[in-house]
């Protein structure tokens, strides 16, 4: 049996092995996470993001336990950066779960970002699939969220909670203002600090000015203290309710929430994902464009609201100093951009865009640019696209855009 | 590394400062840059020159605020530091054999240490056997501790306990002398490891009780033991474990007086007076091989400490604004290899204790860097000291270094070292929340990262590790004594069957005592400790039922 | 750093078994192999010997590093054997700290690569792990090549 079979029939050791092999991208690793990918589908993914000091594993690890208790199995991918000089990393979130990461129905996998901007590696996508397909019903999404890294979850994440630790309300402008966009759950940690009722209040008036038209779901901000152990049921059942909403197809890239019929009628989880057909509708669109014909862009490869393009850096991408055109960089990133919000089908035009450029980038450099989805509601659409260049042994980050759509038809 | 460096301009007499500027400049080489660990630049020499103008004038005597030269009028012309060597291995039995070795050869107090098991807050029947014992004593109950301290007066010989929250030891330390009709009033000792601050940074195997939780045992602790054993210190503030752990000199100070700045506000806003409890708060430092830079540590120390509980706490008591202080010779500083050389490490970190003005002091055994110590080493220990004190007269004059215009110099500039540090912990709201968010921990993380690449490089020599590395002398390194496994498993069958004869109803009643303690905003958490002793509980039950109502201990690791 | 991207990311796990906690040693090793280019899973002292396998297992790691400065060493036979037990005989187990000399010898014939006294370098310990993680991955693909 090959590493793949042995992990879908249950034998762990398979699956941390599978886990490196998709990690490291060694041969054979795609065929086995498209293999997976077809089985997947029935997981629900809750990503869960906070600074440093949120209290973020704690309360995950509070998670694990009610979980647990509730007959689940779990698989947790905890999330790390790495270091930007040197590649390697210190994964450090599963401590915190000590207790709860022994049981076996619990499978704790750490990964660092190995220098993908946006915070999570193309592996720890791979992870989430191949948990799913592994069977586990509910997978946990841990990332540190220092502002930016944590949007990037929520292409991952069926419900999305951000921590947020008691008396950070007052400087939540500079900190909170990008993940308040994404959270579906505000969980105020450390309830039992009397700062906590004060926080979740000021996060209940920022959720309701936040409000997006669109979607039937209002985040729900609650309060909760793994000290005292007050507040998880809350918290489980603003998940449940959620998850009951909007069910697991945002992850998929469906986006019209169904309301529940009744407590227990949930919905049924969506059809498998079809790799090539997705490939071929965005390779189409990309064929039309007169842009990327002329800058020699090629697709690589896409998916509902993803999409990965390339380019090669020769002298039509070259400025007045002879290093790459940041209009060219911006090209390869809008294409990304473009593709991926229109892959769904309706029409998407871009109103906004922002850019930085963060390396340099010469001729004979290859770029690839990676776009995402960030949110999307029936007529907003929000995107982020990674720019990076391809080296001998790597990958090194070259820019990072972000988009907005506005979606017609 | 080594740049021409510019001897510094000295304002006395011109000609004879010229004459001796050219001479070292022509005598030396290659001038290199010298820092102490703590990061203050040392020159070749210091005069007159280098002291603050009124200096002199400002150091005053000892005994007097701000005590630079020492907390007593006598100091140890009066009454000698206490030789305080800490003792752990094996079964009581073993405890108490070996105490009483050490009382006979001139010790003048006890010290117990406790297994690692205990101080993880487990019985003996939870852990392997072959891990029990080998580090310090198995004490797991009243009956054992009664058993440790046989034929030791309690009333007359100080105790110290090293033991964490929720200071089980001391409870049954208290207990046994309440079964030998000892008044508690009588007792005396300290409670050696109350500074949960110092276990959440730097030693993370005392730490039990999650942060909020330790903290309030902590305030229990202090407040029920000045009611019911005053001549107790229950807070000693430790800086040892943070300088073992890697904060250089200054550093280790800073947090020290940082905590103990945080633990009496803690105390204040409970409502006790400063001069009810500052007189008790007791520190307890390492002694590392920066001879100087040690002397200069705690006087630098004792002089903002007593600013520190008069202007900053309050205190109008003399005897809140004195450092008390216990000290032990740096353990990280001795090699296992080429032990022997360690005996001549330990008297210099001794010295340099004596010279710093300790009130009680442990010496390292020889051994002590792979071992509990063996009979040879731990009898070198206490020789060391007799021979400093008693053969090379070490204590005849108070603070002898006193006036020496470089120890001055550096005594003002660890100061200013220490303070700035210490105004970066209230920058980030007192080292409470310093420690929360990692602060500390970072900060000693870095500085031990440099002290391993300047021993890497080669900058920092350590003698027979990366210099003078002729003979490893593995003979004088002697196969570690493990306690007998027989004796540990004998032990380990009486105590559990001691256990079963309780009474469950008993047991469970003294454990909801805990718990209604635990879970009120008046209740004595302490108190309900020692009532738990008395009733037969057991440190693991204890510490179990404590962790499961105030949260279990999980420090904050920062790499 | 040169080892970027040479052939591969070691995964490596620092921790300690048994009661000690001092961990400024394993702390420093854990710093040293993350510059090194390595992804390390840190823990705090004092963990179990089925946690330290299950977390072994997860993370699929190279090799594993004990932190030993007292007795804790004593049972890293019982850790081996579980390692075994588990599937996990590839991974490459050292151990770094106090250990007696004629101790040393027993850890080595229980399956433990090396032994770090105090003294050693970083580089020498991030090399020596870098060489053994490449033995437990070429030891992997060579089981898996035969399934």
């Amino acid at each position: 049996m090959s590493l793949a079979e042995r992990a879908l029939a249950g034998d762990r050791r398979a699956l941390g092995r599978l886990l490196t092999l998709i990690d490291d991208d060694a041969a054979g690793a795609r065929e086995a996470a498209a293999r997976l990918g077809e089985r997947t589908g029935r997981a629900w993914v809750v990503g869960v993001t906070g600074v440093p000091g949120s209290g973020k594993s704690t309360l995950v690890d509070a998670l694990l336990g009610l979980w647990l208790a509730q007959g689940h199995s779990i698989a947790v991918v905890a999330f790390d950066p790495s270091s930007p000089i040197s590649g390697g990393a210190v994964l450090g979130d599963r401590i915190r779960m000590a207790a709860n990461a022994a049981d076996e129905k619990v499978f704790v996998r750490s990964f660092s970002a190995r220098g993908e901007l946006g915070g999570l590696s193309r592996a720890a996508r791979a992870a989430v699939d191949c948990f799913d397909a592994c069977g586990f019903d509910r997978i946990v999404v841990e990332t540190v969220g220092t502002g930016q890294s944590e949007t990037s979850i929520a292409g991952l994440a069926d419900t999305r909670v951000v921590v947020c630790p008691p008396g950070l309300g007052d400087d939540v402008q500079a900190i909170k203002a990008g993940s308040l966009e994404i959270a579906d759950i505000v969980a105020v940690s450390k309830g039992d600090l009397p700062l906590a009722e004060r926080t979740a209040r000021e996060m209940r008036e920022m959720v309701a000015l936040r409000r997006r038209q669109e979607t039937a779901w209002l985040p729900a901000v609650v309060v909760v203290s793994a000290l005292r152990k007050t507040g998880l049921d809350a918290l489980d059942a603003a998940l449940d309710a959620h998850r009951d909403a909007t069910g697991t197809r945002r992850r998929h890239g469906e986006h019209a929430p169904t309301p529940a019929a009744g407590a227990g009628d949930r919905p049924a989880p969506s059809p498998a994902l079809d790799g090539d057909g997705w490939r071929e509708r965005i390779a189409a669109l990309a064929a039309r464009d007169g842009l990327c014909a002329t800058l020699g862009i090629a697709v690589r490869g896409g998916g509902p609201g993803r999409a990965e393009v390339a380019m090669r850096v020769d002298a039509r991408h070259l400025n007045f100093n002879g290093g790459c055109h940041g209009g060219a960089i911006f090209a390869l990133a809008d294409s990304a951009f473009g593709l991926a919000s229109n892959s769904h089908g309706p029409l998407a035009a871009g109103i906004d865009a922002h850019i930085t450029f963060q390396a340099g980038v010469a001729a004979g450099d290859t770029l690839v640019a990676r776009a995402v989805e960030v949110q999307r509601s029936r007529r907003i659409g929000v995107y982020r696209i990674d720019v990076v260049r391809e080296d001998a042994g790597g990958e090194t980050a070259v820019s990072s855009f972000t988009g907005t759509v506005y979606i017609r038809g | 590394m080594n740049k021409p460096v510019e001897p510094r301009l000295l304002a006395d007499s011109e000609p004879a400062r010229a004459r001796w500027q050219r001479e070292y400049r022509e005598g030396v080489a290659a001038e290199r840059a010298i820092a102490n660990v703590s990061g203050i630049p040392i020159a070749p020499l210091y005069t007159a020159a280098d002291r603050r103008p009124g200096g002199d004038d400002a150091l005053g005597y000892p005994g007097q605020p701000d005590y630079t030269r020492g907390i007593y009028a006598t100091m140890h012309r009066g009454r000698t530091w206490t030789q305080r060597q800490l003792i752990g291995l094996g079964t009581p039995a073993d405890y108490n054999e070996r105490l009483r070795s050490i009382l006979a050869r001139g010790a003048t107090a006890v010290s117990l240490i406790p297994c690692n098991s205990v101080y993880r807050g487990y019985d003996m029947d939870s852990v392997e056997l072959e891990l029990l014992g080998t580090c310090g004593v198995v004490v797991n109950d009243a009956e054992h501790m009664d058993r440790c301290l046989e034929g030791v007066d309690l009333a007359e010989v100080s105790c110290a306990m090293n033991d964490p929250s929720p200071f089980t030891l001391l409870a049954f330390m208290l207990v046994a002398a309440e079964r030998r009709g000892i008044d508690w009033k009588a007792i005396s000792g300290t409670s050696n490891q109350s500074d949960y601050l110092s276990h959440y940074v730097a030693n993370h195997m005392f730490y039990r009780l999650a942060l909020p939780g330790a903290r309030r045992v902590l305030m229990d602790h202090i407040g029920w033991c000045r009611q019911h054993v005053p001549r107790w210190n229950p807070m000693s503030v430790v800086g040892q474990h943070m300088q073992q752990a890697g904060a250089t000199p200054a550093e280790a100070m800073a947090f020290t007086l940082s905590s103990a700045v945080q633990n009496a506000e803690d105390c204040i806003a409970r409502g006790m007076d400063p001069d009810e409890f500052l007189p008790r708060f007791t520190f307890f430092f390492d002694i590392s091989l920066s001879f100087f830079e040690e002397v200069a540590k705690f006087r630098a120390g004792r002089r903002i400490w007593a600013r520190l509980a008069r202007e900053r706490l309050g205190a109008s008591d003399e005897k809140s604004w004195r450092f008390k202080f216990h000290a032990q010779t740096s353990g990280v500083d001795l090699t296992r290899q080429q032990p022997l050389n360690n005996i001549a490490r330990v008297t210099a970190q001794a010295m340099a204790g004596i010279f710093g003005g300790l009130q009680s002091l442990h010496t390292d055994a020889y051994d002590e860097a792979y071992a509990t110590p063996g009979e040879v080493g731990a009898r070198i220990a206490v020789a060391t000291q007799n021979i400093l004190r008693e053969e090379a007269h070490l204590t005849d004059v108070i603070d002898p270094l006193g006036g020496s215009y470089y120890v001055e110099s550096l005594t003002d500039a660890m100061e200013e070292k220490i303070l700035a540090i210490m105004k970066t912990v209230d920058d980030a709201g007192g080292m409470y929340k310093a420690v929360e968010s990692g602060l500390v921990q970072r900060t000693i993380g870095a500085s031990a990262m440099r002290f391993q690449e300047r021993v890497e490089s080669g900058e920092q020599v350590i003698v027979g590790v990366n210099k003078y590395r002729s003979d490893d002398d593995a003979e004088h390194r002697p196969p570690v004594d493990r306690p007998d496994r027989e004796q540990m498993q004998r032990h380990r069958d009486e105590f559990v069957a001691a256990k079963a004869r309780r009474s469950p109803s008993a047991v469970a009643k003294a454990l909801d005592a805990l718990t209604r303690a635990a879970e009120s905003d008046d209740g004595n958490v302490f108190g309900a400790v020692v009532d738990g002793a008395r009733a037969g509980l057991s440190n693991e039950e204890i510490c179990a039922r404590l962790r499961r109502d105030l949260g279990f201990g999980q420090p904050l690791v920062v790499v | 750093m040169s080892d970027r991207g040479a052939d591969f990311r070691p995964r490596v796990l620092v921790t300690k078994i048994g009661l000690d906690g001092h961990d400024r040693g394993s702390r420093i090793v854990a710093a040293a192999c993350r510059d090194a280019g390595m992804e390390v899973i840190y823990t705090p002292p004092w963990q179990s010997i089925p946690a330290v396998v299950k977390l072994a297992l997860e993370e699929d790691v190279d090799v594993v590093g004990i932190s030993s400065l007292a007795t804790d060493h004593l049972i890293v036979p019982k850790l081996m054997a579980a390692l075994r037990d588990a599937g996990l005989g590839d991974v490459r187990v050292v151990v770094g700290g106090i250990v007696p000399d004629d101790e040393e010898r027993s850890l080595l014939a229980s399956g433990v690569r090396e032994v770090f006294h105090p003294g050693s370098t970083m580089d020498e310990i991030t090399t020596r792990i870098r060489d053994y993680a490449r033995e437990a991955r070429r030891a992997r693909a060579d089981a898996e090549n035969e399934t």
